[in-house]
């Protein structure tokens, strides 16, 4: 729960307007995280046309990161089960704060700004007893811890707000714990959910799939602006088994999976690495970087287009249809065939790839 | 163009080996294929019994093991992969999909278009084989609905054969030569080629031990012999052998110089995979059988670190970044 004086302080604070935009940054029009070819970890500024805007070193490998909605910053984390996130001024390049997970808490990756980008939302891991916890911190102070709330699940992973700040959370539902690294511990009994949650920590509506689903770990999310939530998930269950990897929703219905043709579905490798509607929302795809595919299905018809681009995974959408990265460096745009964009030899583009 | 090409080559360490690996491995696989399914689907419009058609179905086979792993390209075009060999099948589709076509005396083996859009756990080795060596099936006549079944499939899997080996040589493998080129839409880098054909190298080694033995192999106290691959027909181990050849052949072709490690593990885990005397790894439920197994298993991942350091790291690639880091 936010301290209410906290919340309300932190609103009026937001009035005084910030002094950069994302216009002195260059206007990048999306942000990734990559290696290099010496094995240095970046953050990667890139311009619609794939041109690169910034590029500033990170100490670690990133894994996601969230770009506040008006001030050029960025904050980077570093991949699960990591104890810190760096806040970073895109302009200068400056890591500007270092947000330490609590003790006995850790991030899981991902996170998401509310309150006009006052407070920032961040997936995390109670060590402990394994729950899932959203922390809050406040950027008008300095991002300063100033709470937490439950996601209301267990390995909580990507986290969206809406414009009216709604947190929307991926409960991948696997638990974890620092001193078996990634290992997963309880997928036999996991029981992945889709939570919209508000910021007292109130559980608004709760998405769980079907029993037969049980081992689709909801882990990556994207909302269109007619509020459509597409979840992405990751089969825990047989590589091999050819199970839906995306789903959508609509607050108050049910959702609805959506599959390509067998062949097409089990070359996925049961496995969803990102997800992005397109601006308009007539479009929504995900990337499978084990299976080098793209699938874009269109909303409206559940007609699907399989691409493929080896290594795949950051997707976006761009000013028009989508764009994604991949780990030979490739910048894409994904229109009836796969067109490239730019091409950054010798980079690795990480995971996610997050639109400004 | 030739000669362009040729000096392009030498300026540019990442491309050794990949137009080697395509002229001497990949387009004498892909020929091999599409004459074996051709000679396949002969012999069935001739003779469709199951007696007739399966040293056919094994020298079909034999050669698909020579191109299995090169998933990308004209052999995942279409989903091809899976249609040709429909294995992993963990929901049980192929048994379910061949029964339902015979039930039903499904027309769409009157015309191989039709054919073509049957569902990919009805079509290729995998549904053949049962055809041919399931006893409840392989007793059909001539004039039957499975001596047609026979001959369509047959057919279907000569026409993905020649289509693969036609679109390796007319297209794919320029393709692949001209990586990093103007226009070039899908290798993007010169390296980017190179990385293909790593990945397909490297995944075709851990399919072998992740999946044709570690499948059958299952948990110590479940092992899932009826899990093998194509055990109907007695091939599972010969499956292991062919591909190891195909691939040491492979790694020869793609690397830039002498690959000694790669050759001696290679060697070892043929010679454990040799001396296994388990067609079917119908063993694994005996500890003594089963340890055989894990060794070979073992000597297979072992392939690993020397390809890395012989061949990949020459060429400058590595597995993907991605692919194999998630999250």
């Amino acid at each position: 729960m936010i301290p209410r004086r906290a919340f309300l302080g932190s609103l009026l604070a937001a009035a005084s307007a910030p002094r950069l935009s994302w216009a002195d940054a260059g206007d990048p029009a999306w942000l990734g995280a990559a290696r290099d070819s010496s094995g240095a970890y970046l953050l990667i500024g890139l311009a619609q046309d794939g041109a690169e805007r910034f590029r500033i070193p990170l100490p670690t490998r990133g894994h996601a990161a969230a770009a506040h909605p008006t001030a050029p910053e960025a904050v980077a984390f570093a991949r699960r089960p990591g104890a810190f996130a760096l806040v970073i001024d895109c302009v200068s390049g400056a890591v500007t704060h270092r947000l330490q997970s609590p003790q006995g808490r850790h991030f899981y990756g991902h996170g998401a700004f509310i309150a006009g980008g006052d407070i920032l939302c961040t997936t995390e891991n109670e060590i402990e007893s394994g729950a899932g916890r959203i922390g809050l911190w406040s950027r008008k102070r300095g991002y300063e811890r100033i709470g937490e709330i439950a996601s209301h699940g267990i390995g909580p992973h990507e986290i969206l707000s809406t414009p009216d700040d709604v947190l929307i959370v991926a409960n991948g539902g696997i638990r974890t714990h620092p001193d078996h690294g990634r290992d997963k511990l309880n997928v036999p009994e996991m029981r992945p959910s889709l939570a919209y949650v508000a910021p007292d920590g109130t559980l608004l509506e709760e998405v769980v799939l079907e029993e037969d689903l049980h081992l689709n770990s909801i882990r990556h999310l994207a909302r269109a602006a007619d509020g459509t939530v597409a979840f992405a998930m990751q089969w825990q269950g047989d590589v091999s088994d050819p199970v839906p990897l995306l789903g959508l929703h609509k607050r108050g219905a049910a959702p609805r999976l959506l599959s390509a043709d067998l062949a097409e579905q089990m070359a996925m490798q049961g496995y969803a690495g990102s997800v992005a509607f397109s601006r308009t929302g007539a479009d929504v795809a995900i990337t499978s970087p084990r299976g080098g595919r793209v699938h874009r299905f269109n909303v409206g018809s559940d007609a699907v287009q399989s691409l493929t681009r080896a290594d795949v995974c950051g997707l976006a959408p761009a000013a028009r249809g989508l764009v994604a990265t991949d780990g030979l460096g490739g910048v894409i745009r994904l229109s009836t065939s796969v067109e490239p964009l730019a091409s950054f030899s010798g980079l690795s583009w990480d995971n996610h790839l997050v639109a400004l | 163009m030739r000669v362009v090409l040729a000096l392009a080559l030498l300026a540019n360490p990442a491309l050794a080996g990949v137009p080697e690996a395509v002229r001497d491995h990949i387009l004498p696989a892909t020929a091999q294929f599409s004459d074996a399914s051709g000679a396949l689907a002969e012999a069935a419009l001739n003779d469709c019994t199951a007696n007739a058609l399966q040293d056919d179905f094994h020298a079909t086979y034999d050669a698909w093991m020579g191109l299995a792993h090169l998933r990308f390209g004209p052999v995942e075009e279409d989903g091809r992969v899976l249609a040709i060999s429909f294995w992993p099948d963990t929901r049980g589709m192929v048994p379910r999909t061949v029964a339902g076509l015979i039930a039903d005396e499904d027309l769409a083996v009157e015309d191989p278009a039709s054919f073509a859009e049957v569902s990919i756990a009805g079509r290729g080795l995998s549904a053949l084989e049962r055809l041919l060596f399931e006893p409840q099936l392989s007793g059909y006549i001539k004039e039957s609905y499975s001596c047609k079944f026979a001959q369509a499939l047959s057919v279907d899997l000569a026409a993905m054969a020649q289509a693969i080996d036609k679109e390796w040589r007319t297209d794919f493998a320029q393709v692949v030569t001209s990586a990093g080129a103007e226009g070039n839409a899908t290798f993007l880098t010169e390296s980017e080629a190179a990385q293909a054909l790593y990945t397909s190298l490297t995944t075709g080694i851990e399919f072998n031990a992740d999946q044709r033995i570690g499948r059958p192999l299952g948990t110590f106290d479940r092992p899932r012999p009826t899990r093998a691959e194509a055990h109907r027909s007695g091939r599972s181990l010969r499956n292991v052998i062919l591909s190891l050849e195909a691939l040491n052949s492979f790694a020869h072709a793609l690397a830039d110089g002498p690959t000694p490690q790669t050759d001696a593990a290679f060697q070892a885990a043929l010679g454990a995979a040799r001396e296994l005397d388990d067609p079917v790894f119908a063993g694994v439920e005996d500890p003594q059988a089963r340890l055989k197994a894990e060794i070979l298993q073992q000597r297979i991942k072992a392939i690993l670190p020397a390809v890395s350091n012989e061949v990949g790291v020459p060429l400058g690639v590595s597995a993907g970044f991605n692919a194999t880091d998630g999250d």
